[in-house]
């Protein structure tokens, strides 16, 4: 299952002449498996039957009984679920639409080899390996109403002071403001596809007097579309069940404006209502595979175009 | 983007250097365009980071009148705090038992599950791989409460033993696919003469193959100590005793410190910062190359 996704024209050859075990080694060979099948088993198996085991239940991790689809019908008729669901989408959405396209136009540039291209993409990447937890402690200084440096820094443009990540109006728009200038994963994989696309292509299109602006929107970017389907994927993926973040900055309020899904499956575990939490996670798992899906369709990835 | 980074050197990549960078000279207008746009996203990435990590310099008073981007005066009084008042040494002990084994056991698990997998076809192989790959695409968040319930039954809640398991299982897919990768790479000729000599399994696992997975094997395992190093999630559902929180859950309680020792809270989440980025600037090739390999599978 190793998906070249970002690499169509490199596609593993994965030897379909491996040769079977040698005899005397089948016992050593199931025995070197065996650790991985436990792990395996114990920590994403098991508890992915439990999930969806429970979910139809009203599980409070003492008792259980069936309940059949209470849980999600009590999802479709709670408004807070709603909320949750629509913040949930922002975020994705926020990745999508400003943190992906602006990692896209910087990796081109960078990929130009303008000078000082190498120190900007370390640079750049720092943040990526910056934790959500210290992100969030991060941004809490950052918007602080009090001594906070982005108030600090609108003042003299006459802006309105405001407390960022607690205004209903606001705090949404502040979450999501502390990760869409995470671009580093988003650089480092548009570079390195175009790194994979053929010079003679730019050449010609020389030849034939196209601009520097033609060859970047007319060749790069249509060849980047693996790449930019890869990152939009693990984006989405990652960003479904974002937690450390609002967690920790706003706890999911003022008024579940800032909650996500992943919030609100871990409200319902800390209340006991275990099966109502699997249900959420179900949803989780299930909006992931769709995405999943959908965004491998969308964009062809895998597939080639030469 | 796993395979060309890791693959050994044996296999030349193609890559040209593209066109563009023997163009003709850009108008000046265009390279200012250029250069606004980077100084721009430079700053709205790390405008924030930097001016913190410079707070943790500053006295509480200075950050309380937030009058400054710079220390004046700089004081280290913070990183004494930190460690003589938030007691950081204890939960950076924590964290590096969690990231040292989780990593170990990550790695020891993966690699003798990898190797059989990438050498040799029988039934099942292929079932195995996807199998084991396709716990990377699953938004571990949603299985929170299974997990929950899984580790307490086995008695590995709130326990620092249990959590280093955990994170070995954690860690495991993405190791796992990395190190597969980089041996499917790997010609089989040597391994097949040393069977010729009566070499046994782990002996050819041990002396042949891991010398040569060496650089896929710093790649997993500098990733491996970033990501658990940088886990706040399942650290904060699977334990609930101070003396067992890392780094990131005393990050979290950092806040609450604002009140009454935030140079001790700013100069503490500077130095667990640093550790990732330090390893990250040193280890450049191996991080980006993990991190983006184990995010595409």
């Amino acid at each position: 299952m190793a998906r070249p996704a970002a690499r169509p024209n490199r596609a593993r050859a994965v030897p379909t002449t491996a040769p079977r075990i040698p005899r005397g080694m089948r016992g050593p060979v199931l025995i070197s498996l065996l650790p991985a099948a436990v792990l395996f088993s114990v920590f994403f198996a098991v508890p992915l039957v439990v999930l969806v085991g429970t979910a139809f239940t009203d599980w409070s991790g003492t008792q259980m009984a069936f309940v059949g689809v209470d849980n999600f019908a009590r999802l479709g008729a709670d408004p807070v679920f709603a909320k949750v669901a629509t913040n949930t989408v922002f975020y994705l959405a926020a990745s999508v639409l400003v943190q992906v396209p602006l990692g896209v136009a910087v990796g081109i540039v960078l990929a130009m080899k303008v000078p000082g291209w190498r120190a900007l993409r370390t640079v750049l990447f720092i943040p990526f390996v910056i934790s959500g937890a210290a992100y969030a402690l991060i941004f809490s200084m950052f918007y602080n109403p009090r001594f906070g440096l982005l108030n600090n820094l609108i003042a003299p443009l006459g802006l309105p002071q405001r407390d960022w990540l607690y205004e209903t109006g606001t705090a949404r728009w502040a979450i999501a403001g502390t990760f869409v200038f995470i671009l580093g994963f988003v650089i480092v994989v548009t570079m390195a596809e175009i790194t994979s696309i053929p010079a003679e292509l730019y050449e010609a299109a020389e030849v034939d007097g196209a601009t520097g602006w033609q060859q970047q929107t007319r060749i790069t970017l249509p060849l980047l579309r693996n790449a930019i389907g890869t990152c939009v994927l693990i984006r989405l993926l990652a960003d479904i069940g974002m937690f450390d973040l609002v967690f920790i900055l706003t706890a999911g309020g003022p008024d579940d404006a800032t909650a996500t899904l992943a919030l609100y499956a871990y409200r319902a575990y800390l209340h006991g209502e275990w099966g109502h939490a699997n249900a959420v996670g179900l949803v989780i798992l299930l909006l992931g595979g769709a995405l999943i899906v959908t965004v491998r369709r969308v964009f062809r990835i895998g597939e080639r175009d030469r | 983007m796993t395979a060309t980074t890791l693959r050994p050197a044996t296999r030349s990549t193609s890559t040209v250097t593209p066109g563009r960078s023997v163009r003709r000279t850009r108008p000046i207008w265009a390279t200012v365009v250029v250069y606004a746009f980077l100084a721009a996203v430079t700053l709205a990435s790390l405008l924030p980071t930097v001016w913190v990590m410079s707070s943790a310099f500053k006295t509480a008073s200075q950050i309380n009148s937030g009058s400054g981007l710079l220390p004046s005066p700089w004081t280290l009084q913070g990183f004494v705090d930190a460690f003589t008042q938030i007691h950081l040494h204890a939960y950076i002990g924590n964290t590096v038992l969690y990231a040292v084994g989780g990593t170990t056991g990550a790695l020891i698990t993966a690699f003798l599950a990898a190797y059989p997998l990438a050498r040799y076809s029988f039934r099942g192989r292929n079932a195995l791989v996807a199998t084991f790959s396709l716990a990377l695409a699953i938004p571990l968040v949603g299985l929170a409460t299974p997990l929950f319930f899984v580790v307490r039954s086995l008695e590995m809640f709130d326990s620092r033993l249990g959590l280093v398991i955990f994170y070995s299982a954690l860690e495991f897919p993405f190791t796992f696919i990395v190190l597969r990768s980089f041996l499917l790479s790997l010609p089989g000729e040597i391994e097949e003469a040393a069977i010729m000599d009566g070499a046994g399994y782990l002996a050819i696992i041990r002396r042949i193959v891991v010398p040569l997975a060496r650089p896929a094997i710093a790649t997993v395992c500098v990733v491996a100590f970033v990501k658990i190093w940088n886990e706040f999630f399942f650290a904060n559902l699977l334990t609930v005793s101070a003396d067992n929180h890392n780094v990131q859950l005393a990050l979290a309680g950092f806040k609450s410190q604002f009140g009454f020792n935030i140079t001790g809270a700013l100069a503490g989440a500077t130095m667990v910062m640093l550790v990732p980025i330090g390893l990250f600037l040193i280890l450049q090739r191996q991080v980006i190359a993990g991190l983006t390999a184990g995010a595409v599978k």
